[in-house]
């Protein structure tokens, strides 16, 4: 009880902080509104889980908002996903409403194929400030302005960790606190080279690895928020990445190859099986880690830059979007506003997946409560977000990320040189799109 | 009916006892090599999420959980016997469908001479050149303009038309003997008869042949549903690409659904392979 | 053109000169010509069937080649500057390199091990039908499972072939990542692949030798090395060619291995070393969406694989021995 009430308090402390506008508001943070007229919609998602979920979400905005409306859900497989809506795009009709996700989404808005649902959200009374910048940044035209894409879900990554071996190694458990200089001894003390264990892997793909690290140096990671140039090769990102690679080299951390991918996925399979005593990876992992894991673990938020004292996290929201000439753009806007708003995400926040993009604290909390009663601190992540940091990423050339990763941990590269090379092709990629 | 009698292999020699040992070591172990990725598959399908990558490789499941996986399977793709079902219908109606247009085609290139014939061959050859990948688009836009997309239309019509299965038909038709087709011709047959009343009948084998190919190839068929019919009809290969989701690989439930999509063609294998050894026989490949 | 009257063309028709050349077009006598429409009839409901599902695609890929295209915004018509660029391209030779290389690995061991497995299986063996299934069996696999299945085999360490050569100290070889090294799954998977289809075809190449060589070759003293060197390879030879030319096509088009193998990591390698054209021109389009310049690599592609094409149709004279063309042998 006492817990839920901290919880609750160091919520409103931090949405306080976080979306001053929304501190004296009692009314929802995000209302629905009645539709004018009905018709019919197709929503396009990549995950079945949330085809459940926000299915009956749809639902109710049927029943209370909009009788008679007609929505398709069509779930896509998330490999072929992205392919499928160019694929229709090249048709000149994207669906109704689709999920999308920040590196995919400058392109549609570059292109001005997605609708701006900014006018909309004004004209119902609600400020698209109060998802903050994290969250909706990426979702703006090149010039700040417009909305592109309504937060279905926030994420952010803190670190895994295997309670039971750092039992074993005789450590304390690591509290918010903790510094660089203290993970790389935890990583040292939990590796055990002969039965193959690894203290950690933190380096991984572009949202849940070393991007954290570049970001608690204070450099906005792999590129300037306002997509100008490359940030790879500045102090902090070297720092960070010499910082990894140091561990790397050192044998606390297995080399991608080892791991299987860049993936958490492949991450998270080892930690599973007790190879690996320390990842880090998105709050998206939780249903699986208290469903699969079969020993005591927690989650603790990233250890404080020794210079810049910050502990930070990359945030990354995957929101819905609309094609620029859907037919019925009012309809269409009216269900975005139901999805993200209070009600319309009750669903989402109950379903124990990943926390709902509404920042009402009451939804916040419903989602920490829909993994029952756990002794696993799930706040972190919620704490992550106070200090967060949207990721600047181009899906066209997302391949540098895990390329990066490669060269520095597989092949032996040094940090210069393959910072070097990455950015070549992100400065590149930079300059095209601007011609 | 007129059967032509297959070619006996070679008993010119027979091989010694510690020969024929020999070559039973040397192409087991290849067949092991051969079947492996099957048994890792099957032995995948049947471990527990734990089980996945521990190490060291667990070579058998030591914790057998096929009934689990494949609850789970059924759990996360309820409709996963509907696609199996679908795949199903669209296998069976490309093979109806190519069997038709091509065992016509092929006929008529085999026996017929027409302006352009060479030139007609030859092009159709020429689109099993083209990479798939480079008409993805194209195709949608094609399926879209006759309003065909998430039908069986899609799945089916555009796949019963084939260079590849015409080819082969033709092989075969070319090889068995004029004189049997002129005898006929000479009662009076017109070409439909002929084709129906002796040329395919002598052709067993090589339909089996035709029919093997045909069927791995729709019950594999990814890409083409995938563009023209990822919703509804859905086959088999989306519902097993839709098992693995942005944040989660879940292998032993995909190597569940992968395990179950591809025993019946293994089935099929072993029901027909005698046959399409024979048939590939008969389809001769020779000039 | 004159409203109300008889276009002109259709008026040709009545012209008898006209009508009579237009039908020895079709042949000379009326048994001809019978046959002339009979074979086009027989073939059109396939043909219009290509033309009309693949052809039309393929005419459309190939004009798209033509502009820079997005899908987002309307395409600009660009002529030939897409062929420019891919000349000039150093990933499009980079995947051509790494095309050639596969070629000539995959060929020639594809081409051996089907062969040597069918001469074995071509012998009296026990169990010949578990054989061949066995070796069969891969060819009626998902692609996609395969695939997956092997970049478990060679994941290192926790992959099967690391506990395999473990004692070799090469249980931790970053086979899928290393770009000196990546080739090699992929060509061991498509010949892994594609191995069952080509061994049939050699045994039904090897079945169809009339056996009577053999034992007038036997009676003329040849050994086994001379059997298989002057009767089993020549009168081979022209399925020898049919799976060369397959294989070339095949090899020219391999995708599913590359993307699916790679795809947890770098997709087409580090630095493109894994990289195909089909792999390449996929890539251009869908994620550098560049659809205009990866239907100009598609079409650069195909006439890499009709000009291999041709030029083994022309060169199969020099080597592949047709029965037909030589002297009557058959007893």
């Amino acid at each position: 009880m006492l817990r839920r009430s901290v919880t609750l308090l160091v919520l409103l402390a931090l949405v306080t902080l976080a979306v001053p506008v929304m501190a004296q508001e009692t009314e929802p943070t995000i209302p629905a509104a009645p539709c004018v007229a009905p018709g019919e919609l197709t929503l396009w998602l990549w995950d079945e889980n949330w085809a459940e979920v926000i299915g009956d979400s749809v639902e109710l905005w049927k029943t209370e908002y909009c009788p008679d409306a007609e929505v398709t859900i069509e779930v896509n497989p998330w490999g072929q996903y992205w392919d499928l809506l160019k694929t229709a795009a090249a048709s000149g009709d994207l669906p109704d409403i689709f999920t999308m996700s920040q590196p995919n989404a400058f392109f549609y808005i570059d292109n001005n194929a997605l609708m701006d649902l900014e006018p909309y959200f004004e004209a119902a009374g609600i400020d698209s400030n109060l998802w903050g910048s994290g969250s909706v940044g990426p979702y703006r035209g090149a010039d700040g302005t417009g909305l592109y894409s309504a937060p279905v879900e926030w994420v952010t990554v803190a670190v895994y960790y295997n309670k039971d071996m750092m039992d074993a190694a005789g450590l304390e458990y690591p509290t918010a606190d903790w510094t660089w200089d203290d993970f790389a001894e935890y990583a040292a003390a939990l590796t055990d080279e002969e039965a193959g264990v690894y203290g950690a892997e933190v380096y991984m793909e572009y949202q849940s690895g070393f991007p954290n690290w570049i970001a608690m140096t204070g450099v906005s990671p792999l590129i300037e928020a306002d997509r100008s140039r490359c940030t790879l090769q500045d102090a902090g990102s070297i720092e960070a990445l010499q910082f990894l690679k140091g561990l790397a080299d050192a044998g606390y951390m297995p080399p991608p190859s080892i791991v299987g991918s860049t993936s958490p996925d492949d991450a998270f399979n080892l930690f599973k099986s007790g190879q690996l005593a320390m990842m880090s990876v998105g709050a998206w992992k939780l249903p699986q880690a208290f469903e699969e894991l079969e020993f005591n673990w927690d989650v603790v938020t990233f250890p404080k830059n020794p210079t810049t004292g910050r502990s930070r996290s990359t945030l990354h929201a995957v929101g819905y979007s609309a094609g620029a000439n859907a037919e019925n753009p009012d309809l269409v806007a009216n269900l975005i506003q139901f999805l993200v708003s209070d009600e319309g995400q009750r669903f989402f926040a109950e379903a124990g997946g990943v926390a709902p993009g509404n920042p009402n604290p009451e939804l916040q909390q419903m989602w920490i409560d829909s993994f029952g009663d756990t002794n696993v601190n799930i706040q972190a992540f919620i704490d992550a977000i106070q200090d967060s940091q949207g990721i600047t990423d181009f899906d066209e050339i997302d391949s540098v990320n895990n390329e990066l990763v490669l060269n520095i941990f597989d092949l032996g590269m040094s940090v210069e040189e393959a910072t070097a090379k990455a950015c070549e092709v992100i400065d590149a990629y930079i300059a095209s799109m601007s011609e | 009916m007129i059967r032509r009698e297959a070619q006996a292999e070679p008993s010119y020699k027979a091989l010694s006892w510690f020969q024929v040992g020999g070559l039973i070591v040397v192409l087991g172990a290849g067949a092991l090599i051969m079947v492996l990725p099957f048994l890792w598959m099957f032995s995948s399908a049947c471990k527990p999420p734990a089980e996945i990558n521990k190490l060291p490789v667990t070579w058998l499941p030591q914790e057998v959980a096929c009934q689990t996986n494949l609850d789970d399977l059924y759990d996360q793709s309820p409709r996963f016997s509907e696609y199996m079902v679908n795949t199903a219908i669209m296998t069976v109606g490309r093979l109806v469908g190519q069997f038709i247009t091509c065992s016509l085609a092929a006929y008529g290139f085999a026996r017929f001479k027409f302006p352009g014939r060479n030139l007609l061959f030859a092009a159709s050859l020429g689109l099993l050149m083209v990479p798939f990948q480079a008409i993805m688009i194209p195709e949608y836009l094609l399926m879209r303009a006759i309003s065909w997309t998430n039908t069986f239309f899609a799945l089916i019509v555009p796949g019963s038309f084939s260079a590849f299965a015409m080819f082969l038909l033709r092989q075969s038709f070319m090889q068995i003997p004029r004189e049997i087709e002129e005898a006929a011709e000479i009662d009076g047959a017109n070409p439909l008869k002929i084709l129906w009343y002796v040329v395919l009948p002598l052709s067993g084998p090589a339909l089996a042949a035709f029919a093997v190919i045909t069927v791995q190839a729709a019950w594999n068929d990814f890409l083409w549903p995938l563009v023209t019919a990822s919703q509804n009809p859905r086959v088999v290969t989306i519902g097993i690409a839709l098992l693995q989701g942005e944040r989660k690989t879940p292998w032993n439930i995909i190597m569940m659904g992968s395990l179950l999509a591809t025993l019946p063609m293994i089935i099929l294998f072993i029901l027909l392979q005698r046959y399409f050894i024979e048939g590939i026989s008969m389809s001769g490949l020779k000039g | 053109m004159a409203s109300g009257g008889t276009p002109v063309p259709l008026l040709y028709l009545t012209n008898p000169y006209v009508m009579s050349t237009l039908l020895n077009f079709f042949g000379h006598t009326p048994l001809s010509r019978r046959k002339a429409f009979w074979g086009l009839a027989l073939v059109a409901p396939n043909l219009l069937g290509l033309f009309f599902f693949f052809g039309v695609p393929v005419i459309i890929a190939f004009a798209t080649s033509l502009n820079e295209w997005n899908v987002l915004a309307p395409p600009v018509f660009t002529g030939l500057d897409n062929f420019g660029r891919m000349l000039g391209d150093n990933l499009f030779w980079r995947a051509l390199g790494n095309t050639v290389k596969l070629a000539l690995g995959v060929i020639p061991a594809e081409v051996i091990l089907a062969l040597g497995v069918a001469l074995i299986l071509n012998q009296q063996l026990p169990a010949r039908g578990i054989f061949r299934t066995a070796y069969f069996l891969p060819v009626v696999t998902s692609s996609v499972a395969a695939s997956v299945v092997w970049t478990w085999i060679f994941q290192p360490r926790y992959g099967l072939l690391g506990s395999l050569l473990q004692p070799f100290g090469l249980r931790d070889t970053a086979w899928l990542t290393r770009p000196e090294l990546v080739l090699i799954p992929v060509g061991v998977v498509t010949v892994w692949q594609r191995l069952g289809f080509d061994m049939v075809l050699f045994l039904a190449g090897l079945q169809a030798i009339p056996r009577e060589l053999y034992e007038a070759a036997t009676i003329d003293g040849a050994g086994r090395w001379q059997r298989l060197r002057y009767v089993t390879l020549p009168l081979l030879s022209p399925t020898t060619f049919l799976v060369l030319t397959l294989l070339v096509i095949s090899v020219f088009q391999i995708f599913d291995q590359v993307y699916i193998m790679t795809a947890r990591t770098v997709r087409g390698g580090v630095d493109g070393s894994a990289l195909t054209l089909p792999v390449f021109l996929y890539e251009e389009a869908f994620t550098r969406n560049r659809f205009g310049y990866a239907s100009a690599v598609a079409l650069g592609l195909f006439l890499i694989i009709l000009f291999l094409t041709a030029l083994q149709l022309w060169g199969q004279r020099l080597w592949v021995y047709y029965e037909s063309e030589a002297p009557e042998v058959k007893a």
